[in-house]
């Protein structure tokens, strides 16, 4: 007998339906305010690249988030997080299998997920989802059940299957059956260690409600900084094209691309007494002078 | 959870641009900005996608476009292999579906409830191909030509079950040989691999050993590729913890033919007390035997 497992890290080509995005936005690193999250529709700022050879097939692995400047056009840091999409619902049963009564899974009732999610519970189609839970008295401080997950082995549709235990008790069981709505997943672990036969994994309770998590991409974070300088508008203060007008002493530094990027009024403070110049002072102008236009200025 | 940090100038997404239409005179004549002019955006960034003249830019159905600052980045996914599901039955759906849904996809489905086997069938291949014409003896007749030569016989059905299947040729010429491999007596034609070995065109090549090999050139023809009803099933597919990870069921090996990685030590041994008689040193397994 050979046994082994392979793995590999592939380029996603997740659909964008699998997806939830949420942001959130400290004007510095100093805030004191506790991070509050902002949920995007991945199908607005999320969008895939096809493979240039053919068009309609996805590249894999290369998305373009696409951040509109109404929410990002402030300076500041902006945590962006991309994760596979969760799915909330209750967990309907725990049971056994009739023919594998060593098989234990737990039963979700497909009617209760919405409509645009259910071919996600198709037979076979769960398989390496994530299954979190929620504790079943919330409201005692955190609801979730940290550090706790399971993974999703198989689902099939399943009926229950009434079995007489031979006294006025009969436990339930279930078989595959498609004409169900009821679904039957295996998930891992949940199957006792050899060297704790009686330590069965804890895999949910009927009626609990659990978080469903596709696995279809590893989550990332941005952080993205929204700045005002960097060194390429720096230099334009060093090398690109700048007027003084002598008039009216309105100095113009331009981008590279002979737009007005900054303006300043260069004035003297002298002493009112005597008419001693005291300063010279470059005091930037909001209100723009649009007479000092570059290409205005040196035509002539 | 993969880290991503970037710096973006909110600079390059900034207006520069002061378009004429937002120029006005003042009450002392001079040029000044009317920047309650809605096409005046200098030192903003919009919201939406202008043009130089402070315009909307439009799509080809007049909406405006979401101004954006665009963020690259990489997605991957990482898997491990699951090991060994096995197969259950399972009660079909009693209303069985008689079209399949749009795109119909295994794979993006599962196995859709309702969705009848035939729904997962594709249509047939034709497989093609070359190889070496160690399977040319297989149909040979049993008489021989005065030179030796065995004699192939057009429609001779050599098979070891006769009454099912159909081995032999079926064209025979001074260039080729046309013979029928697997098929089904009751149509010859479409099924089975049929081979055509050229009677004067030889292949050469080397083998593993480096020695020199040359054949009859033998090209192959199969046109039943594909999922059909004697490949396919539909079985619910269960994971047995016990199995996870494990890539094949635990076999349980005979005292004498002990595995050792991927040879067996006996395994050649094992395969000379198949042969029984001499021309099952040429058709064996193919003609894995070389003399």
């Amino acid at each position: 007998m050979a046994t082994g497992n392979y793995g590999t890290i592939r380029p996603a080509d997740v659909s964008i339906d699998d997806v939830e995005i949420f942001y959130s936005y400290t004007p510095n690193r100093e805030s004191l305010t506790t991070v509050e999250l902002q949920s995007l529709d991945p199908a607005e700022v999320l969008i895939p690249a096809n493979n240039p050879n053919n068009v309609n097939e996805i590249f894999g692995g290369l998305y373009t988030l696409k951040l509109p400047t109404s929410v990002f056009g402030s300076k500041g840091f902006y945590s962006i997080v991309i994760r596979p999409k969760q799915i909330r619902t209750t967990i309907q049963d725990c049971a056994v299998l009739v023919d594998n009564q060593d098989v234990k899974g737990i039963v979700f009732d497909i009617n209760q997920i919405p409509l645009e999610l259910q071919n996600r519970f198709e037979n076979g189609n769960l398989v390496g989802y994530r299954i979190e839970y929620i504790k079943e008295q919330t409201g005692t401080g955190q609801d979730k059940i940290q550090n706790l997950f399971r993974i999703v082995t198989s689902n099939n549709r399943a009926l229950p299957i009434s079995q007489n235990q031979g006294n006025s008790n009969a436990s339930q069981a279930y078989t595959f059956n498609d004409n169900s709505t009821s679904v039957f997943c295996t998930v891992s672990p949940s199957s006792a260690p050899s060297v704790k036969p009686n330590a069965i994994p804890f895999i949910g309770n009927p009626l609990q409600d659990v978080i469903i998590t596709n696995t279809f991409f590893n989550p990332v974070m941005l952080e993205i900084e929204m700045v005002e300088f960097d060194e390429e508008t720096l230099a334009y203060a060093l090398f690109s094209n700048q007027t003084k007008s002598l008039e009216d002493g309105i100095y113009t530094i331009y981008n590279f691309g002979n737009q007005i990027y900054r303006q300043y009024n260069l004035y003297e403070v002298k002493d009112q007494f005597t008419g001693k110049p005291l300063y010279e002072v470059r005091e930037q102008k909001f209100t723009i002078d649009p007479t000092k236009d570059f290409d205005d200025i040196t035509n002539f | 959870m993969e880290y991503i940090r970037k710096k973006i100038n909110l600079e390059y997404h900034t207006v520069r641009n002061i378009p004429k239409s937002v120029l006005i005179k003042n009450s002392e004549g001079k040029t000044v900005i009317d920047e309650s002019n809605p096409k005046y955006y200098y030192g903003k960034i919009p919201d939406y996608k202008i043009d130089s003249e402070g315009n909307f830019i439009l799509t080809p159905l007049g909406q405006k476009i979401v101004n954006t600052i665009d963020v690259t980045l990489f997605l991957t996914q990482d898997i491990d292999d699951m090991g060994i599901f096995t197969d259950e039955p399972f009660v079909p759906k009693s209303s069985q579906l008689t079209i399949k849904p749009n795109n119909f996809n295994s794979f993006t489905y599962g196995r859709l409830a309702g969705a009848p086997v035939s729904f997962y069938y594709t249509n047939s291949v034709t497989v093609s191909g070359y190889t070496d014409d160690s399977l040319l003896k297989q149909v040979k007749s049993y008489r021989k030509d005065s030179q030796g030569n065995d004699i192939y016989v057009p429609n001779l059905n050599v098979s070891n079950n006769p009454k099912d299947n159909f081995n032999g040729v079926i064209y025979e010429s001074n260039f080729e040989t046309v013979y029928k491999i697997g098929s089904n007596n009751s149509n010859v034609q479409s099924t089975g691999v049929e081979f055509t070995t050229f009677k004067n065109q030889f292949t050469k090549t080397v083998d593993e050993y480096g020695k020199s090999l040359s054949y009859n050139t033998t090209k192959f023809v199969s046109k039943n590729g594909g999922w059909n009803q004697y490949n396919t099933s539909l079985n619910a597919s269960l994971k047995k913890e016990e199995y996870l990870g494990v890539v094949f069921k635990p076999e349980v090996d005979s005292a004498v033919f002990i595995n050792r990685g991927i040879e067996d030590i006996f395994e050649r041994h094992g395969i000379l007390s198949e042969i029984k008689t001499s021309n099952d040193i040429d058709t064996n397994r193919g003609g894995f035997i070389r003399i």
